[in-house]
């Protein structure tokens, strides 16, 4: 394995961010998030993870799906997908990881996704392990590691004298630098872990389905929603349509979708006002069986990849791992 | 996979309104000719599937389709006024141009159903999905056996489709019983619900496949209703209706259990969607 001085990577990273479009985490009004970099200066280095996971570099918060064009009785649209070449740096492998299940639905069952796709073909992705995990940290409990380096195309791992760089695809080793690295000697230093968190196994959901609890735990819910916008799985969007300015004495729209998740209160809710899920309790209900049995049963992969970002981000203390616990503990009362 | 690869899912056909006719208060059935590549997608869709209609400008908002294309290519959608897209839909008028994307979905299994009776109940604005039944039925009468039409809605007015009973009541073997929860003076059919209708008519099981769309909350009760006369759930069919922002399976709203409404329906058998519909209501 080669290793990178701490003077190389940061050279290595201004060659980056001249040659094409370099993401990563920098402080934004005093928030960590993954954006673009004009230099590795402005990179942050000491993090457990941003505040936003790099979902949204791939599905962001609002994207423009289409612009139109009236005029009279005339309609024009135009398809704007994104284009342009990115690199993102400081991917932590639990962001990686939700592309597992991100992929899995909008890249890999028809029809395609093109905006996610087009994106995802254009990125390239390099990865920094963590030294130790965060506070609220559970990605070992979901299969992920700290220094995980699936979905990545490079994964940096921090040793004495530099980075380790392991090339994990041709993708990654494109990006390489053209100066001469040096050998690795000795071994890469293993994360420090948390204990793991229980995981229940898919079969032990639908049993808990009609229990109380979800009422329960969920009575404190605010249906705020920021759990799914934290959430580096979380896909659920709304679309509608925004004006623009007139133009040529022609009307402009753009075709939005924003993100929305199940959490909120009118999610589900029809015109004419019918809301088969109208109570708290069926709303995160559904939210933890999607996690961690629809969206497994629907397309492969768990949707949790164990960050703890809707951990550290709900305001009621609405805690994942304990739903765990208590799913895993209902379980084992009524297997 | 009725969208096909390489076409950008999320973007619409345009089409051309033909037709508008005030079908109710409130409801008009839209008729739309699609321009271009669009109508080569519309060539073969099948009873149940829906499509999403663009008000452009306001967005868009899946409907069943309530034609075949069997009976012309002009794309029709009953729409009642309720949201924002329908509002601006309503506004429209023949000549103006919308969006449509799909078709989408699965549909009723016409082919199987051959043979068999068939009992379609249709409550409200829930009767417009099931003409393309009744449709394909009444063009191909001697492939399937008697059939007992079930129609409802809340008040005479809001009846779908008045032009045409004479039509079904015409047809072979063929009955139309309606019913209101309220009537005026003028009415001489049955008041009440239609699980009451169901009741009272009590279709024999035997060979029998129901059909069903309208409120949750009547497909909940028709189903045991039809369940109490003897069908098995695998005899009764419906299609269920939901929040959806994509007709695609991605944007995640339409969700019954691990089902999706837009993908894996919206044409379910009790016997699939039966331990859904309690969490539905």
């Amino acid at each position: 394995m080669q290793l990178i001085s701490h003077s190389g990577l940061a050279t290595w990273l201004d060659h980056l961010a001249q040659e094409t479009t370099l993401i990563a985490p920098r402080n934004v009004d005093g928030v960590l998030l993954y954006r673009p970099v004009q230099s590795s200066g402005d990179i942050v280095w000491d993090f457990v993870r941003p505040v936003l996971s790099v979902k949204e570099a791939f599905f962001p918060a609002t994207e423009r799906v289409l612009t139109i064009e009236k005029t009279g009785q005339q309609i024009r649209l135009n398809e704007t997908v994104p284009d342009g070449e990115r690199v993102i740096f400081g991917v932590r492998s639990c962001d990686a990881r939700g592309f597992l299940a991100m992929d899995a639905l909008f890249a890999n069952t028809e029809p395609v996704d093109v905006y996610y796709t087009t994106r995802r073909e254009n990125t390239a992705l390099i990865g920094l392990s963590c030294n130790e995990m965060g506070e609220t940290c559970f990605c070992t409990s979901t299969g992920g590691a700290p220094d995980d380096p699936t979905g990545m195309d490079l994964m940096l791992t921090e040793v004495d004298d530099g980075y380790a760089i392991q090339v994990i695809t041709e993708k990654g080793a494109a990006l390489l630098p053209e100066i001469t690295l040096q050998e690795l000697a000795g071994e890469i230093p293993q994360p420090v872990l948390n204990d793991p968190v229980p995981f229940p196994p898919m079969e032990a959901w639908p049993p808990q389905f009609n229990d109380a609890y979800w009422a329960d735990m969920a009575e404190r819910c605010l249906s705020c929603r920021i759990c799914a916008y934290v959430c580096p799985t979380c896909r659920c969007f709304d679309v509608r349509d925004e004006p623009l300015p007139a133009e040529n004495g022609s009307q402009h729209f753009e075709r939005i979708r924003c993100w929305d998740s199940c959490a909120g209160e009118v999610y589900r809710q029809i015109a004419g006002g019918h809301n088969p899920r109208a109570a708290k309790g069926d709303r995160m209900r559904n939210r933890f069986f999607c996690k961690f049995y629809y969206y497994p049963e629907q397309y492969g992969p768990v949707a949790c990849t164990g960050c703890g970002r809707c951990v550290d981000a709900c305001p009621v203390n609405i805690d994942i791992t304990e739903v765990m616990h208590a799913v895993q503990r209902l379980a084992e009362v009524e297997p | 996979m009725t969208i096909r690869n390489g076409h950008n899912a999320m973007l619409p056909y345009l089409g051309k309104l033909v037709t508008v006719q005030d079908m109710a208060p409130e409801i008009k059935l839209f008729g739309i000719e699609l321009l271009n590549v669009g109508s080569a997608q519309f060539a073969d869709y099948q009873p149940g599937q829906f499509a999403f209609v663009s008000a452009f400008g306001v967005g868009e908002a899946p409907f069943g389709i309530a034609s075949t294309p069997e009976r012309g290519n002009v794309l029709e959608f009953a729409v009642q006024r309720l949201g924002a897209v329908t509002t601006e839909m309503h506004e429209l008028g023949e000549g103006d141009i919308v969006g449509v994307r799909g078709p989408m979905g699965n549909w009723f299994p016409m082919e199987d159903f051959k043979g068999h009776d068939l009992v379609v109940l249709g409550g409200g604005i829930g009767g417009a999905p099931l003409r393309p039944v009744l449709q394909t039925v009444l063009d191909h009468r001697a492939d399937y056996g008697h059939l007992n039409i079930l129609w409802a809605a809340r008040n005479p007015s809001l009846l779908l489709f008045r032009e045409e009973y004479d039509t079904w009541r015409a047809a072979p073997d063929t009955e139309l019983h309606l019913t209101v929860d309220e009537a005026d003076g003028e009415w001489e059919h049955d008041l009440g619900l239609i699980t009451d209708l169901l009741e009272k008519v009590a279709p024999a099981p035997k060979n029998t496949i129901a059909i069903t769309c309208g409120p949750p909350i009547m497909i909940y009760y028709a189903s045991k209703v039809l369940q109490k006369l003897g069908f098995e759930p695998k005899q009764c069919y419906a299609t269920l209706e939901a929040r959806m922002h994509c007709g695609i399976g991605k944007c995640g709203r339409c969700n019954m259990g691990e089902k999706l409404v837009c993908v894996d329906g919206p044409v379910f058998s009790i016997a699939e969607a039966g331990r859904f519909l309690e969490s539905y209501l």
